[in-house]
């Protein structure tokens, strides 16, 4: 992101005298007034020393940094207030959307530096969101559809989808074209029977015959070749549909968890199911019969022409008006889907919400209101639905009485001409016959934006996934190693939005094989910590370092096949219990995941139950207590073996004695190995060799829990408050 | 209890005192201060902030040397319940106004300048044009604080949402919120525009 923009002229030179030669190292814009109305005309600008708020062709705040202590970008509701900070009283400077917040928090951040003394610069990892060329939104990624595309982008994407699968494409062109001609020869054969046949009544039985087997070859061809080609094209449906299904799969899993936390899981699965399902019904109707249906027509518009032009110009002449029409409500139809998918979006995460809630419904005795809201939306899903079917109806009778009316012009006119002996009544009956084959493609080619619409919105939205850049993308050449575990917080900030820090200034080192407590009150910093950690999310300002490898340098995969995570909320996928445990290494021996699963306290109430380690669990499955899937998460981690491990609340759902004998057994898992635990209850720890206490977004304490006892520091307050309340509690 | 040499014992004198202070905090927390007149005196600062001291019940007075001031409601009912809080993310919130008119008109000024450099929700009076291209919609709206240009992304839905009969807020691809106080306000050829959200 761009944190030094070029000034317009007439402020630079304004400032020019002022900055004294130093250049300006940060500049960006700011766009409200004091009184918060919309200006386009503020600046905040940064030297090494000496910051200025612009506004309007005027300096309204000229600060020397060194005399302030900090700059404050602190956010308000919808906007963001700039103030410089000194000896606690604070300054106000300026006031912007949240247009500009990021920026501005990066240079609040820099311009602190500043303050303090400290000659660094930061940058902005983040990517701009609006193209620099043309001011569209860039969709999450570094290209603007725009700029690097335009119109033809959803069918350059398609045959994007299908250019794996040229050759059956082109069989089913070849076959489809053969059909068309062979309808087309078809109204030929027809003709030359009734006009040399039929019409002068001097053909014989046999010449009948012969027309009947020809005819029945033609037919029997063709049946043969249209089951071939439904049953090609339904398999390159399912196939192209498949292979989109897996990449927006893959790709989701690729993404980085900012990206996930902004939109709702069930849109998510939305577009893995029912976007790549509409992309396959295209493939099936739409395909199939695309390229028949125009090679028929153009076949029968060829032959029309070659036998009378002017006849073949009556047939059409109402067409136009059909196409016109339908050209007209593209862009109506356009909106009338997106409506209806919206809504179906809706219903689908009212459902989502409800029944992923049913016990907090249910245990308020809410079961009427939320069954009466859910009609509301379903009820309107209706009104969209049923409105747009009235609207397609009337379209499709409209466009189609349009079209059949050159029939009747070609009956009175080629009627004449048959009379006048301009034309013989075979003729007419293939010309007929051919003015009917059109209609077909005709109408095809009108329901033909419907279809490309859908799919078109289709591709849109499972693109809007698949062209998200992966922030989290690997260095090229990431290294991947066997780890130590040695790892460094250098000067580390984060914050979910970069604007509001959760962790501000890290640093801590942590030798291979120790443990670190992680201890602080809820929303401290504590999981984020983890998170970074786990690369979950890209830090914002400085490094995290393993073995001396910056993270990003770091394969993935070698980062997470050597740590083990156990978290407060374990979630169990369906399959087995054994499968569960093995989710790490699918090809451990079962004698291996027994000794895991005792060494977790598990295996006890495993081979109580009834199926054993067969038992299935997860969304359908058995349903096993919060306890009893920590200690199977437990066992999960001891059978990974992992260098680094993480213990995020990793036994807080046990009793007291279990929790004794999983930390037993954790003791025996953290030994030798870099072990970072998260507890409230702080007795967990006792094993650590460090306790780091995050408060406030920075390390408050670090220390030993004597060191930290001694110190009667935070660390002391909560054992002391903990040992009174379990006191309290036991008396 | 076992016969253990347990830190406490060391130091009986700190037990009953730190529980003390765990029961003091937790009171602390569930009471509602009530913030008058009589108990309050704000000041402007030089920086264009508000200093506050305030005497809790128990006599203490304390300085803070800036506030934050937050409505409980700010949709529903902007004028009662306003918090006044440390300015710190984590900041705590040091008491309540229940009913800004129940102020004097000097410090009621105050908290409602300090209100207005907090909320920033522009209200939609007109919209100028809707255009949609690449999953996104383009809107040019006239709000009460300006002209104004944003963009709002259309996958997923979920950007512009009811929370009232009529009212909308519109979440453009900043984070900024616009306000659509009453949509049968608009003219019937701007609630076409906004029928694709609505």
């Amino acid at each position: 992101m761009n944190l030094c923009f070029t000034l317009p002229d007439e402020v630079a030179g304004l400032i020019k005298p002022l900055r004294k030669g130093k250049p300006l190292l940060y500049c960006v814009p700011y766009d409200l007034d004091d009184d918060g109305g919309m200006c386009t005309d503020g600046w905040i600008a940064v030297t090494e020393d000496t910051l200025f708020i612009l506004k309007g062709g005027a300096i309204k705040h000229q600060a020397e940094l060194s005399r302030f202590d900090q700059i404050l970008c602190t956010p308000q509701v919808d906007s963001g207030v700039l103030a410089a900070r000194r000896e606690g009283e604070d300054t106000y400077l300026c006031r912007f959307s949240m247009r500009h917040i990021i920026r501005i928090s990066y240079v609040a951040r820099g311009a602190s530096l500043f303050c303090q003394g400290e000659h660094r610069l930061v940058e902005s990892r983040e990517r701009e969101k609006i193209c620099p060329r043309c001011g569209r939104v860039l969709p999450g990624t570094s290209l603007c559809p725009r700029c690097s595309g335009g119109r033809g982008r959803t069918f350059r994407r398609f045959w994007d989808l299908c250019s794996r699968y040229t050759l059956p494409l082109l069989t089913l062109t070849v076959i489809m074209a053969v059909m068309s001609g062979i309808s087309v020869f078809q109204q030929y054969v027809q003709r030359r029977f009734i006009d040399e046949v039929l019409v002068p009544a001097e053909g014989t039985l046999a010449d009948v015959g012969a027309f009947f087997g020809i005819t029945l070859v033609l037919v029997l061809v063709s049946l043969g070749l249209w089951i071939t080609n439904a049953l090609w094209s339904n398999s390159l449906g399912t196939r192209i549909s498949r292979d989109l299904r897996a990449r927006t799969f893959y790709k989701i899993n690729g993404l980085s968890m900012s990206f996930i936390n902004s939109r709702q899981s069930g849109e998510l699965m939305n577009r893995v199911v029912e976007d790549a399902s509409r992309v396959r019904e295209f493939m099936e109707q739409a395909f199939a019969e695309m390229f028949s249906q125009i090679f028929i027509m153009f076949g029968a518009l060829i032959a029309m022409f070659v036998m009378n032009w002017k006849l073949a110009l009556l047939g059409l002449a109402f067409a136009p008006v059909g196409m016109v029409m339908v050209r007209l409500f593209r862009k109506y139809e356009h909106r009338l889907w997106r409506q209806r998918w919206r809504m179906e979006d809706k219903v689908n995460d009212r459902l989502q919400d409800v029944i992923s809630g049913i016990r907090v419904v249910k245990s308020f005795g809410q079961e009427e209101r939320e069954s009466a809201r859910f009609k509301e939306y379903t009820d309107r899903l209706m009104k969209i639905t049923r409105r747009n079917e009235v609207f397609w109806a009337t379209l499709y009778a409209a466009v189609t009485l349009f079209l059949t009316s050159g029939t009747l012009l070609v009956i009175y006119f080629g009627g004449g001409d048959v009379l006048r002996g301009q034309m013989t009544p075979g003729e007419l009956v293939q010309f007929l016959a051919y003015t009917n084959m059109l209609y077909g493609p005709l109408q095809f080619v009108s329901r033909l934006p419907r279809m490309l619409m859908r799919l078109n919105t289709a591709l849109e939205r499972i693109y809007d996934i698949l062209d998200e850049d992966e922030q989290l993308a690997e260095a090229d050449g990431a290294v991947d190693k066997e780890l130590e575990g040695q790892v460094t917080f250098d000067n580390v900030t984060f914050g979910y939005k970069s604007y509001e820090p959760v962790l501000d200034h890290i640093s801590l080192t942590v030798r291979p094989g120790e443990m670190i407590g992680l201890v602080g009150p809820s929303g401290a910093g504590k999981s984020t910590f983890i998170n970074l950690l786990m690369r979950l999310y890209e830090v914002d300002d400085g490094e995290i370092r393993v073995d001396g490898v910056p993270l990003p340098q770091l394969s993935q995969g070698c980062l997470h096949r050597q740590s083990g995570v156990v978290l407060q909320e374990t979630f169990l996928f369906s399959g087995t219990v054994f499968d569960n445990i093995r989710f790490a290494r699918p090809d451990a021996p079962a004698r291996e995941v027994i000794q895991a699963a005792k060494m977790a306290n598990a295996h006890e109430f495993i081979t109580k139950l009834p199926d054993g380690y067969d038992t299935y669990v997860g969304e359908r499955g058995y349903t096993l207590s919060g306890g009893e899937r920590q200690r199977v998460a437990i066992a999960r981690a001891i059978l990974h073996n992992p260098r680094l491990l993480i213990l995020d609340e990793a036994t807080s759902s046990l009793d007291t004695e279990t929790e004794y004998q999983i930390q037993e057994a954790l003791g025996r898992l953290t030994h030798g190995r870099t072990t970072f635990a998260i507890a409230h209850r702080l007795s967990t720890l006792r094993e650590a060799d460090r306790i780091v206490v995050i408060d406030k977004h920075r390390i408050a304490e670090v220390g030993t829990h004597n060191e930290l006892m001694r110190k009667k520091g935070i660390y002391y307050g909560l054992v002391m408050a903990q040992l009174e309340m379990h006191k309290v509690r036991g008396a | 209890m076992t016969e253990q040499r347990n830190p406490m014992r060391d130091r009986p004198d700190t037990e009953p005192d730190i529980l003390q202070q765990e029961k003091k905090a937790v009171e602390e927390l569930i009471a509602i201060r009530t913030i008058t007149a009589e108990n309050t005196a704000f000041f402007r600062t030089e920086g264009g902030f508000v200093r506050m001291e305030y005497t809790n019940p128990d006599g203490e007075v304390r300085t803070y040397p800036r506030i934050s001031v937050h409505r409980c409601f700010p949709f529903s009912d902007p004028t009662h319940f306003i918090s006044i809080r440390e300015p710190e993310a984590d900041g705590r919130e040091i008491g309540l106004v229940e009913d800004l008119n129940d102020l004097p008109a000097e410090m009621r000024a105050m908290l409602e300048e300090q209100m207005a450099l907090r909320y920033f929700t522009p209200k939609i009076q007109k919209v100028h044009s809707v255009k949609e291209e690449y999953g996104y919609a383009y809107w040019d709206v006239t709000t009460d604080r300006g002209a104004c240009r944003f963009t709002v992304r259309m996958a997923g839905g979920g950007n512009v949402y009811a929370i009232g009969p009529n009212r909308y807020l519109v979440n453009d691809i900043d984070g900024n919120r616009f306000e659509i106080p009453d949509l049968y306000k608009l003219s019937a050829k701007e609630i076409k525009m906004l029928d694709l959200f609505i």
